[in-house]
């Protein structure tokens, strides 16, 4: 795996918040490198930094020090379109809260990217398709977010996260708000995903089944990386 | 498409927040619309009256007759002038008049009077002058030496139908020139200054009396549409290629009335100003709190790679689609009310004078002004008011609002 194309590389990434006038360390110097096809959890405990840090290597928050480079290019040369348009090609998110858009159909929810992105319409469809397929969602392509249950609207989630082919997915919390049986399920699918794709999964998480099917596990504490754990 | 659905579905999620807005543009919508076409109706109907019921929509005069009225500055072979007007297409009629000052005695009672010779058939057919007689009759095709008096004047000179009117006044020849009429008819022509001096007498009688064979002093010409007098004018100017003669639309003989008309419509302004700022205040309220209760969405938005300036089409056309819908009730509510007054009208409780002439019924006016200049402001007002909260959700952190920290 460490030989492999590398997807994120962080160098020495701070982060600074002010709270009231007081700084707080998010980070600090944090040396991360995740190559492609694996299948990582960030873990640690609550204000260890692992949304933040995610939210770094996603390009949504920039480090007050350091540098991050996300398929070999640096975030902090991108202007706020490129890094937008970067997301959108290269990023799939899976949020805790599922954030569909509850406006639109499970259908429209997983175009929405791909129609971003220029995909003509009878290939967004037929990806569409496929994709809902895959996640077990077959039959549920015109119902809105509000008639399905968590772990539907999860799966919905994650297919919209993989629907663009992204190099790869952050998945902050993703079974916090489920169940434990619809949670394990969701990640033996997205791990099977990552085997048979080999797309790029990091997790934000303190859940132990997170935890067990990850291939890696990098411990946060107090902002900076305590453990890097390889389980293969 | 799918900002523009999103857009479109956004309005449905808080339905009551959502008709309130509709109706407050709706209701500005009708209520401009029916201002619109009330105040249109009202000048165009007056404007008519004024110019339809006696000083024509567009007048012809010997150069400088308007300036410094002379009985000396004629209309020679006024036929042949009236047949050309008769020419251009757009004109309804045409009517000669001849004036002089006089003295008229009834009796024993003499007031000065303003005599105007007109040709019955011609001003019948302009400005229907045979309705406009309360009392008598009306001229004979033929001159008769029959003279039909203002209502005011007959007051005046305490005459009745059937007297002999005694009339002096001094002809083109320099002669006093003066005779005896037949008093056929009382009119009351809506101008009541007018109606207390003015005496009419056949065309034929007053060119005897004044000595002007074949003259006169004004044509007046009626056309089918009122907008077109100006482009009227000026090909009646063309056709007649007559340098000695003048052609001037109402807007220039009867100034003063086209720049009080003007003043009073100013007022519209004030009106749409007034609506735009409550509209404006409606709109801002609804998009405000749905930009503030979405910054979640509009974050997520982001983060997923939709740029700022598709979040802020979102807000816009959210707005856009409430506006269309108002625009659309409103433009039917409005027509549908200016199309009952505009055939039913609205009599006021008390009838106003308006330069002489007197109203009591007004009636609306269905056109595209009243369509337009709502739609107008209602768009305005709502972007206007939009667009700030757009661009605040425009720069939403997706980091903070999905609360990521």
């Amino acid at each position: 795996m460490k030989n492999s194309e590398i997807v994120i590389k962080t160098e020495n990434v701070t982060k600074i918040y002010s709270d009231n006038g007081i700084p707080v360390h998010a980070l600090r110097g944090v040396d991360l490198t995740i190559h492609k096809g694996e299948f990582t959890a960030i873990v640690g405990p609550s204000g260890s930094g692992k949304t933040t840090l995610l939210n770094i290597i996603s390009g949504l928050d920039m480090p007050t020090e350091g540098r991050v480079w996300l398929n070999n290019k640096l975030i902090s040369e991108m202007s706020g379109k490129e890094l937008s348009d970067f997301r959108r090609d290269h990023i799939g998110f899976i949020f805790q809260a599922y954030n569909l858009i509850p406006v639109l159909t499970v259908e429209e929810n997983v175009e929405y990217i791909m129609l971003l992105q220029g995909v003509p319409k009878e290939e967004r469809h037929k990806r569409v398709v496929e994709i809902l397929k895959e996640v077990g969602l077959e039959g549920f392509e015109h119902r809105f977010p509000t008639q399905l249950s968590g772990g539907q609207q999860q799966r919905v989630a994650i297919a919209r996260a993989m629907v663009a082919n992204p190099s790869l997915i952050l998945a902050d919390e993703p079974t916090a708000n489920l169940d434990s049986q619809t949670g394990s399920a969701l990640l033996d699918k997205m791990r099977e995903l990552n085997e048979r794709t080999g797309m790029t999964f990091v997790f934000s998480t303190h859940d132990q089944m997170i935890m067990e099917r990850a291939k890696r596990l990098v411990v946060l504490k107090d902002g900076h990386i305590e453990k890097d754990l390889w389980k293969e | 498409m799918l900002i523009l659905k999103i857009a479109f579905r956004n309005i449905f999620r808080q339905k009551r927040r959502s008709v309130l807005t509709a109706l407050t543009m709706a209701g500005g919508f009708t209520l401009a619309a029916i201002s619109i076409g009330w105040s249109d109706g009202s000048y165009n109907f007056i404007i008519d009256m004024f110019t339809r019921n006696r000083l024509g929509h567009i007048q012809i005069h010997k150069n400088g007759y308007r300036d410094r009225p002379s009985l000396y500055k004629t209309i020679p072979n006024y036929r042949q002038v009236g047949e050309k007007i008769a020419g251009v297409k757009g004109v309804e009629g045409w009517t000669p008049r001849l004036f002089a000052a006089a003295l008229a005695s009834v009796g024993e009672k003499t007031s000065g009077v303003q005599i105007t010779g007109i040709d019955p058939v011609h001003e019948n057919q302009c400005t229907r002058f045979d309705k406009k007689i309360v009392q008598g009759k009306p001229f004979q095709f033929n001159p008769n030496k029959d003279v039909i008096m203002g209502k005011g004047l007959a007051k005046i000179l305490r005459a009745r139908i059937g007297d002999e009117v005694v009339i002096v006044t001094q002809g083109a020849d320099g002669s006093i020139a003066n005779d005896i009429y037949r008093l056929v008819g009382i009119v009351e022509t809506g101008d009541k200054m007018l109606d207390r001096t003015v005496l009419y007498m056949h065309l034929r009688d007053a060119q005897d009396l004044l000595v002007l064979p074949d003259q006169v002093h004004e044509i007046a010409v009626i056309v089918h549409h009122l907008k077109q007098v100006p482009e009227l004018a000026k090909q009646i100017t063309k056709v007649l290629n007559n340098p000695e003669l003048e052609v001037a639309p109402w807007q220039v003989f009867a100034h003063s009335f086209y720049q009080a008309m003007k003043a009073d419509q100013e007022g519209m302004w004030i009106m749409l100003f007034v609506i735009l700022l409550v509209v404006a205040v409606g709109v801002l309220n609804t998009v405000l709190m749905s930009v503030l209760e979405r910054q979640r969405e509009y974050g997520l938005l982001k983060a997923i790679g939709t740029q700022p300036n598709q979040i802020v089409l979102l807000v816009l056309n959210e707005v856009n689609f409430l506006a269309l819908g108002s625009i659309l009730v409103g433009a039917l509510l409005g027509t549908a009310v200016n199309y009952l007054l505009s055939h039913q009208g609205i009599t006021l409780p008390q009838a106003f004078t308006y330069g002489g002439m007197e109203f009591k019924t007004m009636y609306t006016e269905v056109n595209a002004r009243s369509l337009y200049l709502p739609a107008i402001t209602i768009l305005l007002s709502a972007w206007i008011v939009s667009f700030f909260p757009a661009l605040k959700a425009a720069r939403t952190d997706p980091a903070k609002a999905m609360r990521i920290h």
